[in-house]
């Protein structure tokens, strides 16, 4: 018996392995018994990298292609281990009120709100990921957000709950960021699940080539995509890219037959107004196929994750979900346009 | 029956079991002394006589003199107290715990009953003294006081004080015969039994008199009502309606109680044997599905009425009177087709409707069970109760098999009490005999036999931690512990199990317990066909986490000396929190998927399991494991000191039984389900018990129910004996607020992304607490 560290052990010393030979894809996640990712019972693995940048990003880890510093604020025992240990001085401690360094049992700091404060600082700017100080803290309160699998150990991990996808009509779901900006390795992962017979989603942004598409497309039995702003100008200025290779990959899939689920994610002030939800449904409409859109409502637990990553988050404190009869409100706009609602 | 009787969808609560349920609720639960006064006075009588005819004469009379109650708007009659929810005091198994802590009964943190002075007055004066030096009790305390409790840290020798229970009476052979049968039955016998027989038969004979006059009293209270004309009926001949034969259950139940006043006597498959006869109301249509339903509330409601009064260490093993009246729905037949029928329906929509402790329902499910009533039971378990509990006909039945139980007895188990199993009807499955801790002979494996929470020397000086030069000599330190404790509590289970006999026969269950008739011999002394033993195996999580931390810590990767961590566990951690931490943190843990930490605790219950099986029983029949703890995890957690997986001394173990620690398996429950198809079901018979928490949103929303229905599916396939939900609620989460160190692993699911409780800030707690509230929003 063999016994690897827990999570994060393959990539605990450098984040910029694995660039040679065989191919290798970046995971921040993998979410067992998801049960909003398809039909049935899945597992998603969530892969790193993303062509947009949406303001209110759920996962903002899975933005950049490159592994990234987490801060987990509730272990940390203020040991200053890490500030030590680091080659370019990018670990700061913050100033403290009471207690001294090395008192281990001061851990229950905590600000106004009665949240735990941050200790550390990083400055994301000197850190070069040499990973030295996720080695040294003893308690995991420093880890990377993201892992590097092989193809086939991925595959491994993903195929764990078999039993229950075949009890519930699941199977696994790629998502990100965005799967298709590790194309080879999203395409070499879906044709061994392919090979074995496991139901395949993919969740994207459909931001990407006619080429990959052409690819993945025969090895995915379903396709979840986001269609979040009608209007290029507004889609650019909250996501960082026009819509226009979004809607033309669409009607691609469309043509070919595709299943897809569209959603519409709800996001207050932004994409909520009558005229985007309807001219996103008369988009639907207008593809040849009978397709559903749903929308799915916001949700504003994203908050830790950005603090984590030491980031503000534009959408934290003041917005909140929208109650459910503005939800039914809107979904009687998408109906309107003669648009199932999925 | 693949779909539930249309009739029944749509019907609600009638008035009159509202109000039934709510006098039952709101009765204060009282110390009585009733039946032991009169107990006391028929002993006085019966001088001199073996203890059989002793314990029988003082059952026949209490059932003629026991102070009788109806209630207004009953339809099912029949009390063991005059007062409902009493705490019965049973001087023949043990009163000296009541005279030590009958000053504390009424104020007890847990299961406190109340004392009218008088009732103390006479306790003290005329029971007590009587009883001083006859009870099982201090015979027990006489012969095995000093080694009991020198093992006590380890292991805990039970029934010392109270009849054992814990057996699923033959309740066709009662509604066939009814007393009245019986008593023929062991007349017959008597005629030309052997002399040693004798007692026994006429034993039986004597009790089914005291049964028939009980229900004879009843008969006379109500006559001329309809109720009374039932009781009247049930004094003649055995029940035909549905109605007569649930008021017979209920007058069997009531009187296996006087006689043992035990937890745990379970009516078992009642969806089974009560078939023919609604089949036959309903056919003949002198009774409808909602009358039948509003029959089956009122037996419900009265299942709730006796509670079951512990001493105050073990209320706090078993909180809350669990008094384990389980009934079980649905399942595999004697035949091996599905046994899910309208009566399995019906007893569902009975536990929708009243959400009460008892019965403790439990769902029989296998991969026959109707998709449609594992949907409903699913549906049911969301309104809150948590049951029905699941049990998996897949994996049991094997295990009941593997034990030497024939195919069709084995189809036709039970649960009783909690989670224990048992064939139905023919078996003394004396499954509490004993829990044995694990993680503290794991402790004293750590510290060369001597406790570190007081110094003592407990087991064999099997060396230190630092001792050990590799792991496998640490695990060898660990199975000489395992050894010496187990060759000690044996003959102690044995020595209990005779002084039953002794000290308890009970001839009104053996009359119903197959074999026993026929043997002439009581229950407690191996009439049963089938006699067993379960010794509990607490608790595999902690094992398994411990020895994961050492083995990757300390023996593969040297990142920590062995001399650390010992000082550390000496110290509890103080001074070296950081050692702790990294305990928790850099080694997986049991319940997430992670094999060689999975396999770390399987093997080691596995062990325990097959040593069991070198041991006979008092009675001639097997020791077997069980995998459950129900509340004594905190307890026995009180008795041990930190431990290496990260456990502060003291602290409680993992709950449940098969449970990973809480905080701990954060992969969710696909991962925890398939780390617990890794242990050996299949020789854990006597019973497994897991606790998964869900929002209620998983029951409430049909798409995610379907997904959940799904993963029971996949539970039975991987030879899981059984799950309980608990539905996290408001009041959870506001513990995980309040504690969330202990709530590390609840995760709320968002469309893309999970966020766990504990890590997003009180606003947003605050936030998810109000939504779940209303459960409207989709989380
Ligand atoms: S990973 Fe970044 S912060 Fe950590 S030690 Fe290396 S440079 Fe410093
Ligand atoms: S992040 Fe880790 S190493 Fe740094 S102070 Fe906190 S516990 Fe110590």
């Amino acid at each position: 018996m063999n016994a690897p560290a827990p999570n994060q052990a393959r990539n605990g010393t450098s984040p910029h392995r694995g660039e040679t030979g065989t191919i290798t894809g970046r995971v921040f996640d993998i979410k067992r018994f998801a049960l909003h990712d398809g039909p049935g019972i899945r597992t998603t693995a969530f892969l790193k990298g993303c062509p947009l940048a949406c303001r209110w990003c759920q996962n903002p880890e899975g933005i950049p292609r490159d592994p990234l510093l987490f801060y987990h604020r509730e272990q940390c025992i203020r040991c200053r281990r890490c500030i030590g240990v680091c080659p370019e001085g990018a670990l700061s401690a913050r100033e403290e009120h009471s207690g001294g360094a090395g008192d281990t049992r001061n851990t229950s700091d905590t600000d106004d709100q009665g949240a735990r404060t941050d200790f550390i600082t990083i400055d994301r700017s000197l850190c070069r990921g040499c990973g030295q100080c996720i080695e040294a803290c003893p308690t995991r309160a420093l880890t990377w957000d993201s892992t590097l699998y092989t193809v086939e150990e991925l595959f491994q991990e993903l195929q764990k709950d078999r039993v229950f996808f075949d009890s519930s009509g699941g199977g696994i779901t790629l998502s990100g960021g965005e799967p298709l900006a590790q194309p080879e390795f999203v395409q070499a992962l879906l044709e061994r699940c392919h090979t074995e017979g496991l139901h395949t989603a993919l969740e994207t942004t459909l931001q990407t080539s006619r080429a990959v598409l052409e690819r993945v497309l025969p090895l995915t039995r379903l396709f979840l995509a986001d269609l979040k702003l009608a209007d290029p100008e507004e889609h650019r200025r909250f996501t960082g890219v026009a819509n226009q290779q979004i809607l033309e990959n669409a009607r691609f899939l469309a043509d070919r037959k595709a299943p897809i689920l569209f959603r519409l994610p709800l996001i207050p002030q932004t994409t909520t107004s009558h005229d985007n939800i309807s001219r996103i449904a008369r988009f639907v409409k207008s593809l040849p196929g009978n397709y559903s859109l749903e929308l799915i409502n916001f949700n504003p637990l994203a908050s830790g994750k950005y603090r984590m990553l030491g980031q503000p988050y534009p959408y934290a404190d003041h917005t909140a979900p929208l109650p459910e009869p503005e939800v039914e409100a809107l979904a009687a706009l998408v109906r309107a346009e003669g648009v199932p609602r999925g | 029956m693949k779909t539930p009787p249309r009739e029944l969808l749509h019907l609600t609560m009638t008035d009159r079991i509202a109000r039934l349920r709510e006098a039952t609720r709101g009765e204060q639960r009282l110390f009585s002394i009733d039946q032991a006064l009169i107990i006391t006075e028929s002993y006085r009588d019966h001088r001199g006589e073996p203890r059989v005819l002793q314990r029988a004469h003082a059952l026949a009379r209490a059932l003629r003199e026991i102070p009788l109650r109806i209630d207004p708007d009953e339809m099912i009659l029949g009390n063991r107290t005059p007062s409902i929810r009493a705490g019965v005091v049973t001087p023949e198994a043990g009163i000296s715990w009541i005279e030590r802590e009958l000053a504390t009964l009424e104020d007890r943190p847990q299961d406190p009953f109340a004392v009218r002075p008088d009732d103390a007055r006479r306790f003290t004066e005329e029971i007590r003294p009587f009883w001083r030096g006859k009870t099982l009790e201090e015979a027990v305390e006489e012969r095995l006081g000093r080694e009991i409790e020198a093992i006590r840290r380890v292991v805990k020798i039970n029934q010392t004080d109270h009849a054992q229970g814990h057996i699923c009476p033959n309740v066709p052979r009662w509604l066939s015969l009814g007393p009245r049968g019986i008593q023929e039955e062991a007349e017959l016998r008597l005629r030309d039994a052997p002399d040693e027989e004798q007692p026994f038969l006429q034993a039986v004979v004597v009790v089914m008199e005291g049964a028939l006059d009980f229900i004879t009293r009843y008969s006379e209270l109500v006559r001329g009502t309809p109720a009374g004309d039932i009781c009247s009926a049930l004094t003649r001949r055995p029940p035909r309606s549905y109605h007569e034969a649930l008021q017979s259950v209920w007058f069997l139940f009531v009187i296996l109680q006087m006689e043992s006043n035990a937890s745990s006597f379970s009516p078992g498959r009642m969806d089974q044997y009560l078939l023919p006869f609604l089949e036959e109301d309903l056919r003949k249509e002198t009774l409808t599905i909602a009358g039948a339903l509003e029959l089956t509330e009122a037996l419900w409601i009265k299942f709730n009425q006796i509670v079951y009064m512990r001493n105050a260490s073990s209320a706090e093993y078993f909180a809350g009177f669990p008094i384990g009246f389980n009934v079980a729905i649905g399942g595999m037949k004697r035949d091996g087709s599905d046994g899910t029928n309208i009566l399995s329906w019906i007893f569902l929509k009975a536990q929708e409707h009243l959400g009460l402790p008892q019965p403790n329902l439990s769902a029989r499910l296998w991969r026959g069970s109707p998709r449609e009533f594992i949907d409903q039971c699913a549906r049911v378990i969301g309104l809150g109760s948590g049951m029905p509990q699941i049990v998996n006909d897949e994996s049991i039945i094997p295990a009941l098999e593997s034990l030497g139980i024939d195919r069709d007895d084995a189809r036709d188990y039970a649960v009783v009490g909690c989670v224990e199993l048992s064939p139905s009807g023919n078996s003394l499955g004396w499954s509490d005999a004993a829990m044995f801790n694990l993680v503290k002979a794991l402790e004293l494996a750590l510290n060369d036999g001597v406790c570190l929470l007081t110094g003592e020397r407990l087991g064999p000086a099997t060396g230190t931690l630092e001792d050990y030069p590799s792991f496998e000599a640490l695990q060898e330190g660990f199975r000489r512990q395992i050894d010496y404790f187990m060759d000690r509590m044996i003959p102690l289970c044995d020595a209990v199990d005779r002084m039953h006999a002794e000290f308890l026969p009970s001839p009104f269950l053996s009359a119903l317990v197959d074999s026993c008739l026929e043997s002439g011999r009581d229950v407690t002394a191996g009439g049963a066909r089938y006699n067993l033993s379960g010794i509990q195996a607490i608790q595999v999580a902690n094992v398994a986490d411990s020895l994961a931390a050492l083995k990757h810590l300390v023996y593969d990767t040297h990142q920590i000396p062995a001399a650390r961590v010992l000082s550390a566990l000496r110290e509890n951690f103080v001074g070296d929190e950081e050692l702790r931490k990294n305990l928790i943190s850099r080694v997986p843990k049991y319940g997430n998927d992670q094999e060689w930490v999975d396999l770390l605790g399987a093997r080691w219950v596995e062990y325990f399991a097959d040593r069991l099986q070198n041991f006979t029983n008092a009675r001639g029949g097997a020791y077997q494991m069980g995998l459950y703890t129900v509340s004594a995890h905190v307890p026995m957690g009180k008795n041990v000191g930190a431990t290496p997986d990260g456990r502060r001394a003291r602290e409680p173990l993992a709950d449940g039984g098969v449970s990973a620690m809480y905080g701990r398996d954060t992969a969710g429950p696909t991962a925890l389900l398939r780390s617990l198809g890794r242990l050996p079901f299949s020789k854990a018979g006597n019973g497994t018990l897991l606790n998964i928490k869900f929002l209620p949103r998983t029951f409430t929303n049909p798409e995610e129910r379907e997904k959940f229905v799904a993963l029971l599916y996949a539970m039975l396939l991987l030879g899981i004996h059984h799950l309980q939900c608990n539905v996290v609620d408001e009041k959870t989460l506001r513990e995980a607020q309040a504690r969330p160190d202990e709530h590390e692993n609840l995760t709320i699911r968002v469309a893309g992304y999970t966020a766990y409780f504990v890590e997003l800030a009180p606003d947003l707690q605050e936030e998810i607490i109000t939504r779940t509230t209303y459960g409207e929003t989709p989380l």
